[in-house]
């Protein structure tokens, strides 16, 4: 095994942790508060993808100012999603699962008719690639990294130092009893949904100039969001740095030794095993 | 009460008159009748996607069993060159016997818990079967599986006719295993776990149990596909499949045996009635998801109930306005 | 003795819930097990049930050690309970509920269940007969094709209390069985309880309320998981710990 192909490995390791975790935040963050399992939550980081893709090529948009447009368009769908979709149905799963599935349809058959089945990448932030002691780094990849971190850094800030995202906090650890502390529940549950949709939307964003957008990019990200939500443990916001980190590790460096749907097996099979010993996850509280 | 239950069952004999006539009425045209065969496998796999949620474990992995039993048979027919009477119902075995094993050590998770193990446990199952590659063929997929009988090759009738039997076989038991005490102690863990293990029914065991039989069914549905279609590919049993069959059964209406009936039925052909519509048919299923969510929380089999309700209701109402008027 | 636990202890997270607590309940008695909130009552009653694996002790129940088996097996045992909260199957209708109760009188494996002998037919049968007697016997017979959840408060209650006999039991655990009742409901339960005493069913029961500790033949008061008196009635209301730790907090 190589050095660079290892430092390689470590650069990629960052940058998916990062997006996982832009993802899976999002996802936890519905779900502690609301007790929303939104499936649709990957379709909306496909969607993000695309929006990202026709106002930098078609629009002629500058990169960045595309990146911010699609997670403030995405994040308002949000707010459209959670006021007419999970608020009228709040507490009951079924209904919410059906809705969250309508969506994944919707949106999904929506870019396919749009788009088809043709090859699109976002263009690059910054292209070329430099080198550090013998080993190739794209630019792009660095770009990611950074812009997630960036990103992360200000949502935990808002969630741990706001007045509002300490309620959301609150809200999430024990919905009745923030509702007895006269904290604004819809209030709350708008502003998650908000920032929900527009981290998966910059994910989308971020990761089409990394790969290839596909309309049905999404299905194997909502598994990697979950994934990294169980890890941390349901409830836990903060959990969910690490547990993106342990699967970025993981589906970085697997595929040095295994093939591609082994990688996927081993992944799962961490999960079913902390899930055996920990049902409620590394950070999450006993239930 | 005895009226509605002879109308019931004129109901259901005119529903099977029609089924078994399928094949006369549309002139044996064979994508119609894939099509048919395809519905009736997806009702026997959302049926016992019902009996492992009647005992209140929801399961996000059914497709993931139904793959099990698929690729079993599958692999049993072409590589051991097994008859399928055989390789049949070892497909239904092994997806059963793979559901307990994968539900015993998980038996004391519970509820959204229990939802996420059974997601990453299909998904699990979905992996192994692609990295499984000299057995199974892998990302590619398994072809030239055995048909279910040498004479039944290019031909659709037949197939149709045997899984209409099938489906209906499978049903009177899945029926009679829910209305029987094993039912009953299902529909008692699903209300209060506690309160059921407080009168003498072992949890663990009942849950296990509707693993069990969901489990095979499913592959059995499975099993049977691997022979009809006679390729399989791994995609067809992932995480959005598995979701598919939860929604099917859903916007059926969960709490009816004929939940799942009416919604396998009804989504599944969606799609394909509007295929004309080429890419843009799976957003008619959007839209009827939409429709459903919002109008009939019981899901389609809850909408008589809820229709006829409603007209009890607006009556009432109207005879104690005109009684307060008077 | 039917039931008697020796040093029960619970441990949650490094706080004492139980602590070393000895009671005991003979044959055909009305025990009181009283204590203010938190108390740890209701912990016992999920350690004897077999709900909560206990920390240290030891419970015998009917001669046998019971110590460490699950919450089915000591229903098989004869040990039937009630709950502070969803006490029924609330989808079930009364006479469902008494029905899916009786899931251990008389017994029919899977087989005969699935395949429909004509022996489980019997059996089935008998367990009809048996929910309406028990129906009779609380007085719940005239709602017995209500939905549980639709029926008033008190007689959900009632319906807990009748869900637990149907497990046949030589014990009955009540916990907080009037909590929330009205006076009207109150004396129709008070009713139900002497019936299941004649009966020659032993009771452990959870109160409060100190005053409907007059039907009780012993009571045990416990404060913070510890037993801090126990005796009839009258000689625990005259104990000091007892006065104190029911209402020396009753000024704020």
């Amino acid at each position: 095994m190589s050095g660079s192909l290892l430092a390689q490995s470590a650069v990629n390791a960052l940058v998916l942790s990062s997006l996982y975790i832009l993802m899976a935040l999002g996802f936890a963050l519905l779900l502690s508060i609301m007790g929303v399992v939104n499936f649709a939550h990957a379709v909306i980081y496909m969607v993000g993808g695309y929006v990202c893709y026709e106002l930098i090529v078609t629009a002629g948009l500058n990169n960045w100012v595309a990146l911010a447009i699609t997670a403030l368009g995405l994040g308002l769908f949000g707010l459209f999603l959670e006021r007419f979709g999970f608020r009228p149905f709040f507490g009951n799963t079924n209904r919410i699962i059906v809705l969250t599935l309508a969506v994944i349809v919707i949106l999904e058959s929506l870019v396919n008719v749009l788009v088809g089945s043709e090859v699109r990448a976002i263009p690059s932030f910054w292209s070329g690639s430099f080198q550090i002691k013998g080993v190739w780094i794209a630019h792009e990849r660095i770009i990611a990294f950074v812009a997630a971190a960036v990103l992360l850094i200000a949502v935990f800030t808002f969630i741990r130092r706001s007045r509002t995202g300490q309620q959301m906090l609150a809200t999430s650890q024990d919905f009745v009893g923030a509702t007895l502390q006269g904290i604004n529940i819809y209030r709350i549950t708008a502003i998650a949904a908000f920032i929900a949709c527009a981290l998966a939307a910059v994910a989308g964003g971020l990761m089409g100039s990394l790969m290839f957008l596909n309309p049905f990019a999404g299905d194997q990200m909502l598994v990697r969001a979950i994934q990294v939500v169980i890890l941390a443990g349901i409830g836990s916001i903060g959990g969910v740095l690490v547990g993106g980190l342990i699967l970025g590790v993981l589906n970085a460096f697997l595929p040095l030794w295994l093939e591609g749907s082994a990688v996927d097996a081993v992944g799962v099979a961490v999960i079913i095993v902390i899930m055996l010993f920990r049902p409620q996850g590394l950070f999450g509280h006993e239930a | 009460m005895l009226e509605s239950r002879w109308s019931k069952l004129a109901g259901l004999l005119l529903l099977l008159v029609i089924l078994f006539l399928v094949p006369v009425i549309v002139g044996g045209r064979p994508y119609v009748l894939h099509v048919g065969v395809m519905v009736l496998l997806n009702i026997i796999m959302v049926s016992s996607l019902r009996t492992i949620f009647l005992s209140g474990q929801i399961s996000v992995a059914h497709a993931a069993f139904v793959g099990c039993g698929a690729y079993f048979a599958g692999v049993l027919a072409k590589q051991f060159a097994l008859a399928p009477w055989i390789t049949i119902p070892a497909g239904a075995i092994m997806a059963m016997v793979l559901g307990v094993l994968l539900g015993i050590p998980f038996t004391r998770v519970r509820a959204i818990y229990f939802a996420m193990v059974s997601l990453f446990g299909g998904i699990f199952l979905v992996d192994l079967i692609r990295v499984a590659r000299t057995w199974t063929g892998g990302g590619t997929g398994l072809s030239k599986i055995p048909p279910l009988a040498q004479s039944f090759v290019g031909q659709k009738v037949p197939y149709y006719y045997c899984t209409l039997a099938l489906t209906i076989v499978c049903l009177i038991i899945l029926w009679r295993i829910e209305h029987s005490r094993v039912g009953m102690n299902w529909k008692a863990i699903a209300q209060s776990h506690l309160v059921a293990s407080s009168v003498g029914i072992n949890e663990a065991f009942y849950r296990v149990l509707a693993l069990a039989v969901g489990c095979f069914f499913a592959g059995l549905a499975g099993a049977w596909y691997a022979h009809f279609n006679m390729t399989l590919s791994p995609d067809s049993y992932g995480f959005l499949p598995s979701i598919f069959l939860v929604m099917y059964m859903l916007v059926g209406g969960q709490k009816s045996f004929a939940g799942p009936i009416i919604g396998a039925g009804l989504l599944y052909s969606i799609p394909e009635i509007f295929r004309r519509l080429g890419t843009a048919a799976p957003l008619v299923l959007g839209v009827v998801m939409l429709i459903v969510v919002y109008l009939m929380p019981e899901g389609l089999a809850g909408l008589y109930d809820q229709l006829k309700g409603q007209l009890l209701k607006s009556r009432e109402e109207r005879v104690t306005k005109s009684a307060a008027e008077d | 003795m039917l039931l008697k636990t020796r040093g029960l202890s619970k441990v949650f997270g490094g706080l004492r819930a139980v602590a070393d607590l000895d009671i005991q309940v003979a044959d055909g008695q009305i025990v009181g097990l009283i204590g203010p909130n938190g108390a740890g009552k209701s912990t016992v009653f999920n350690l004897i049930t077999g709900v909560l694996r206990p920390t240290a002790g030891q419970i015998i129940f009917d001669g046998a050690d019971i110590t460490n088996k699950k919450a089915h097996v000591t229903a098989k045992l004869g040990i039937g309970r009630t709950f502070q909260s969803a006490y029924l199957f609330p989808d079930f209708t009364v006479l469902e509920n008494l029905v899916a109760a009786s899931f251990l009188h008389p017994k029919c494996n899977f087989w005969e269940a699935t395949l429909r002998t004509p022996g489980y037919r019997r059996k089935e049968a008998a367990k009809l007969e048996q929910a309406k007697e028990i129906l009779e016997f609380v007085g719940l017979e005239p709602m017995q094709d209500e939905l549980a959840k639709n029926l008033a408060h008190g007689y959900q209650k009632v319906l807990g209390v009748a869900r637990a006999l149907a497990v046949k039991p030589k014990l009955l655990l009540l916990d907080e069985p009037v909590a929330g009742m009205t006076a009207e409901e109150i004396a129709f339960s008070l009713d139900v309880f002497k019936k299941i005493r004649e009966q020659g069913v032993a009771i452990l029961l959870i109160e409060h309320n100190l005053e409907f500790m007059t039907l009780c033949d012993r009571v045990f008061v416990l404060n913070f998981g510890h037993k801090i008196a126990e005796g009839t009635p009258q000689e625990v209301r005259k104990d000091a710990d007892v006065c104190e730790a029911f209402f020396g907090t009753e000024d704020d």
